[in-house]
């Protein structure tokens, strides 16, 4: 198929094939020449030679000295000369995720009308601009144009200094043992959980007829397990805080692990399930994951046969479980020991005038079933007050980073092991404290989108994210998304509606071999794998291939080189962990801090014949 | 894989609806797929009785040795199952 000048343009430097048979003495116009985005393909299967083949800049306007087929090179011997390039090619045809040269970009917007003056610095130092005294009537006049906008200077809009518009303070209490006893209390690093509190967690809900509730030590990590639902913080508000606000107190060295299956002993999640030995199916240390040496409150939920891919059914075994850390949340609020408390942390949003504004959109799965979160609980975590975001049709909710980093999910967690984003990932998440401790942006929110079932509904919830990114008025949006399947169609769309605004825009996703994108569209140009696995594959280890730390900080150099007028190299055509490696290097270089990668599945303990196996 | 990219066109109908997966018997009687929601692309509504379309190739064996942990699970599934099934039967016998 023959090609539009425009599309020559951007592919000016492929080689230059002919889509269809043309005489000697003919002038080569873009008309002539084939889509180089087929090439891969056809020269995978033999069918096409670009040895020696010239680039389409170099033909156009050039005359064919003899008649070739179609789909034939265009090489230097069938030309009768080689144009010359119109222009050089950009200095740098930039790395990927290079990170940015400081490029001071300022703007000021022309003259004021309504008393509005609007000047936008994108980055800069020293910059003086000055108003005229008189001008700023205030009384809504179209007053006489300001003179010579370049001239201004505004000191006080450079100098405007951060703000801390939103801050939580996390309390952590250590917690070295678990025991059960008559009541629920926190004695110290001692955490008793009532007995016969299963009983009443069984109770509350209809659908859950046994509950099982383990303590699981590291010496006990060898065991078998049913599919892990979730990995869940214990924590609650004090007093009367609300999530996003306040003070938080969280329970180190101790996590809550949902577990379960239906009557007939079908995995609840049925699909990609994590069940068996769980030193050898837990990717430890990930986000999402519990971390090696933790304690693990374990429910095992048996719910109503066949109920375990209805919407009730996962929902009743995390409510059912939720009883429990409910009450533990209750004995945490009680604490009055503040020597208690080991630690300390503050997360605080700032927002940054004058810096690169970004978003980060993180569609979060909303198909059905398992595939459901809670958002904005009461509690850290819980699942009191919280809406699922399938009942509320999917679309975007903006929330503060602070509060994804304070519990405002409650994941019901997907199919995939190693690629689902438990309720701990949201708590930890990488991107959000990466984004939000950087200097050089202003992160103004987090967008949560559920990917819905059906396409048209994808499209309907994707054009409200685009509109809500517009109306924010960002430089720059992360786009993430957990897993694959349909929900890469949004994913894409997503990209597209904050592309085609002229917005920045860094997607991440596990794709590698197994999760490879279905669609895709011209503002996808910039993207980062969240895949760590060896084959690329999802391996069933639990939050292996989970965005981590050093996902985000690929994405955030991405973004930070694409709002910088910097370009991304195109991917290759084929999954290359090397690409990866390159990456890392380069940012290492250029920022001078190394990135200590993560792991992956070939570091956890294998049975003696797996091992015999695949060694 | 060898096979891998003799790519052929299967067609097969959706028996079975549930707010996270979706039954489809493969038509030709050639076996059954239940695969959750996101693996499924839908323009439309789903119902039971609706044709499906996807490609495939052959199902290869990656190896000779089966994997360990695949049979404890499956042992320690049919445990649970018998165990489960004793327990309902000894409850009807109570109730008698």
């Amino acid at each position: 198929m023959s090609i539009t000048a425009e599309t020559a343009q951007e592919h000016k430097n492929d080689p230059a094939v002919l889509c269809c048979r043309l005489e000697a003495g003919n002038q080569i116009q873009p008309a002539n020449l084939e889509d180089p985005a087929i090439f891969d393909d056809l020269v995978d299967s033999g069918l096409l030679n670009l040895d020696g083949c010239l680039k389409i800049s170099q033909v156009l306007g050039a005359t064919l000295t003899k008649t070739c087929d179609s789909l034939s090179p265009i090489t230097a011997d069938a030309v009768d000369k080689i144009q010359e390039e119109e222009e050089e090619a950009p200095a740098l045809e930039a790395a990927p995720e290079e990170a940015p040269a400081p490029a001071p970009a300022v703007s000021v917007a022309g003259p004021v009308s309504g008393g509005t003056l609007k000047i936008h610095i994108g980055e800069g130092k020293e910059i003086n601009i000055e108003i005229p005294m008189g001008f700023s009537g205030g009384n809504g006049v179209a007053v006489a144009p300001v003179a010579a906008p370049a001239e201004m200077k505004d000191e006080q809009n450079a100098e405007e200094p951060a703000k801390v518009v939103r801050s939580v303070t996390r309390k952590h209490y250590a917690i070295s043992e678990v025991k059960r006893g008559p009541e629920t209390k926190i004695d110290g690093t001692v955490l008793y959980i009532r007995e016969g509190i299963e009983e009443e967690a069984v109770a509350s809900q209809e659908l859950v007829h046994e509950l099982k509730l383990d303590i699981i030590t590291p010496d006990k990590y060898n065991t078998y397990s049913e599919t892990i639902m979730d990995v869940q913080p214990i924590a609650a508000k004090e007093g009367e805080d609300e999530i996003g606000s306040g003070v938080t107190r969280v329970l180190d060295g101790v996590i809550m692990m949902v577990t379960g299956t239906d009557d007939n002993g079908v995995q609840i999640g049925e699909f990609g399930s994590s069940e068996g030995i769980l030193e050898e199916n837990i990717m430890w240390n990930r986000p999402g994951a519990p971390d090696k040496g933790e304690i693990f409150i374990k429910t095992e939920v048996t719910i109503k046969e066949g109920t375990n891919m209805e919407r009730p059914g996962p929902l009743a075994a995390h409510a059912a479980t939720d009883v429990i850390t409910q009450e533990i949340r209750e004995a945490l609020k009680k604490l009055e020991d503040d020597s208690l408390v080991v630690n300390t942390e503050t997360f605080e949003q700032v927002r940054r005038p004058g810096k690169k504004k970004v978003v980060i959109v993180k569609e979060i799965m909303g198909q059905g079933a398992m595939h459901d979160n809670l958002i904005l609980p009461v509690e850290p975590v819980g699942v009191l007050g919280a809406k699922p975001n399938v009942d509320l049709g999917n679309v975007p909710v903006v929330v503060s980073p602070v509060e994804v980093l304070d519990g405002c999910i409650h994941a019901l967690t997907c199919i995939g092991p190693a690629s689902k984003e438990m309720s701990r990932h949201y708590w930890r998440e990488p991107l959000v404290l990466e984004t939000l401790h950087d200097p050089e942006v202003d992160l103004c929110g987090v967008i949560l989108v559920g990917s819905p079932q059906i396409n048209s509904e994808k499209f309907y919830v994707s054009k409200r994210v685009g509109m809500t990114c517009e109306a924010m008025d960002v430089d720059g949006a992360f786009v993430t998304t957990e897993g694959f399947g349909n929900n890469h169609i949004d994913f894409a769309s997503h990209i597209e509606q904050i592309g085609m605004r002229g917005i920045s825009v860094v997607g991440m996703s596990f794709c590698a071999k197994q999760g490879a994108l279905v669609v895709g569209n011209k503002y996808m140009t910039n993207m980062v794998d969240n895949n760590k696995s060896e084959g690329g594959i999802e391996n069933e280890v639990l939050a292996c291939n989970t965005l981590c730390h050093e996902d985000a900080i690929r994405a955030l150099n991405m973004l930070k080189v694409q709002m910088n007028g910097g370009k991304v190299k195109a991917a290759e055509k084929q999954w290359n962990p090397n690409v990866k490696a390159n990456n890392v290097e380069l940012i290492s270089n250029v920022t001078g801090k190394p990135i200590e990668l993560v792991p992956n599945e070939t570091s956890l303990p294998m049975s003696k014949k797996r091992k015999e196996k695949y060694s | 894989m060898k096979y891998d990219d003799k790519l052929i066109t299967m067609e097969g109908v959706i028996v079975e609806v549930h707010d996270g997966c979706v039954g489809i018997d493969l038509k030709g009687r050639l076996g059954y797929l239940k695969i959750p929601m996101r693996m499924l692309i839908t323009d439309y509504e789903i119902k039971v009785g609706q044709e499906v379309g996807f490609k495939m190739s052959f199902v290869e064996q990656l190896g000779p040795e089966p994997n360990l942990k695949y049979i404890s699970n499956q042992q320690t599934y049919q445990k649970r199952q018998a165990e489960k099934q004793a327990a309902k039967e000894t409850g009807k016998e109570e109730t008698k």
